[in-house]
């Protein structure tokens, strides 16, 4: 059994939602024994109820406006009921925390699954979530990756090929490091357009696909970001990234139980190939 | 084509059934043909989208500004890019890393890396469904 770095935390961003916070059910359920900070902005009108909840120490508050006036929002909707502003605060957090690695996870987690083959039963949830941390922390601190991310069911669409992988991507789970800062960009869709902008010019980012996060399906549960999909619709959300990377990122319909409109990123187009080393020459 | 590997071995035969052993690296091997230099990056759009300007009735500042964002329409195809940057001078090479055209796994770390995460999950899936009992 590994035991946890005392630099590490995890962070849920959360907003609205202080009775319905599933993560961290989830995360004592799977085993997770290390430190929980729940971020929450100043415009959250049940701030109250979360320092209620899980302690005024536990629940860090961050300036929402401020952290939007910093930010590329990709749109004029002057709408701030979205993630981004969370996740760009979460590095400032962690240095005032005097925390170096930190796991951001939104609020809605039902289970952490290991994911080999194609039928998912709860036979195949993890137990022991420490460990599992642990593992992927020593995989970041020995690469030069800006981040690292848990699968999502979605990453599975058109059945688990039965090879794992590492998706030059990462989705709503996000292993960060205060060494390693980036900034989100987008109100929307905001993690796409990061990994690809970044990605596109030399960052890397990664999803490992043999564990596997699941959560509420987006867009059918209240409040947060939610709201923001439903006023603006999808193609809004999608046309993010293709405004930002209009080379390698299309709008198209993404087939599932829930049939939407969504991104489509050529990959071959979006990212620089990583090369062994022995294809430098000097 | 990315190569797999076999990983995992030694597994109790019913788990084993249960989980997939291969994984698929992270790192490209360029092929052994080097590509034209004009096949790495698709300039049409750019080409239409400034033929376009050029031929607006707009101020040359503007212009100035649309050619510049003309080009974030150049689809460059980083696996070519990747494939040409292993025949490629000392010098092309080291320029072409600094524009990030291709990343060099320096030590085999990302790889290496990678494997061991593999070997690392699947080390922790066999203990938890040998010796537990899953979650109710």
């Amino acid at each position: 059994m590994n035991r946890l770095p005392n630099d590490f935390c995890v962070f849920i961003l959360t907003h609205g939602r202080p009775d319905g916070v599933q993560t961290v059910k989830s995360l004592k359920r799977h085993g997770y024994t290390g430190p929980i900070r729940f971020i929450v902005d100043n415009e959250d009108k049940t701030l109250d109820r979360y320092r209620q909840n899980f302690g005024a120490d536990r629940v860090i508050v961050f300036d929402k406006k401020a952290e939007a006036d910093a930010c590329d929002e990709g749109n004029n909707f002057d709408e701030r009921r979205t993630i981004t502003m969370a996740r760009n605060a979460c590095f400032g957090i962690a240095e005032k925390l005097g925390i170096t690695y930190f796991l951001e996870l939104d609020d809605d987690y039902s289970e952490f699954k290991f994911r080999f083959d194609k039928s998912l039963s709860r036979r195949w949830i993890i137990l022991d979530l420490d460990d599992v941390i642990c593992a992927f922390l020593d995989f970041y601190k020995s690469i030069p990756a800006k981040s690292l991310a848990f699968s999502q069911g979605g990453d599975h669409i058109g059945g688990f090929c039965g090879v794992t992988k590492l998706k030059r991507k990462c989705m709503n789970s996000f292993f960060c490091s205060t060494e390693r800062p980036f900034r989100f960009v987008g109100a929307m869709n905001e993690d796409v357009n990061t990994y690809a902008t970044l990605g596109s010019r030399g960052d890397l980012f990664f999803t490992f696909t043999s564990v596997q996060l699941d959560q509420a399906e987006t867009q059918s549960q209240g409040g947060g970001i939610t709201d923001m999909y439903k006023r603006f619709g999808t193609y809004c959300k999608a046309f993010t990234t293709v405004m930002m990377m209009p080379s390698a990122v299309r709008v198209s319909m993404m087939q599932s139980n829930n049939p939407r409109i969504h991104h489509t990123i050529d990959w071959g187009r979006a990212v620089p190939r990583i090369v062994p080393e022995r294809c430098r020459r000097v | 084509m990315n190569k797999q590997t076999l990983l995992f071995a030694d597994c109790a035969a019913e788990s084993e059934q249960k989980y997939s052993k291969k994984i698929e690296a992270p790192v490209y091997e360029p092929r052994h043909d080097k590509p034209h230099l004009m096949t790495l990056c698709d300039q049409s759009k750019v080409k239409a989208l400034i033929r376009e300007i050029d031929a607006s009735g707009l101020p040359e500042d503007e212009k100035v500004f649309l050619r510049a964002a003309a080009w974030r329409h150049a689809v460059f195809h980083y696996e070519r890019a990747a494939d040409y940057y292993a025949h490629a001078t000392p010098e092309m090479q080291r320029l072409m890393e600094k524009s990030a055209l291709v990343i060099i796994d320096f030590d085999a770390a990302i790889e290496r890396g990678f494997v061991k995460l593999c070997d690392e999950i699947g080390r922790q899936f066999m203990e938890e469904y040998n010796t537990n009992e899953p979650l109710a």
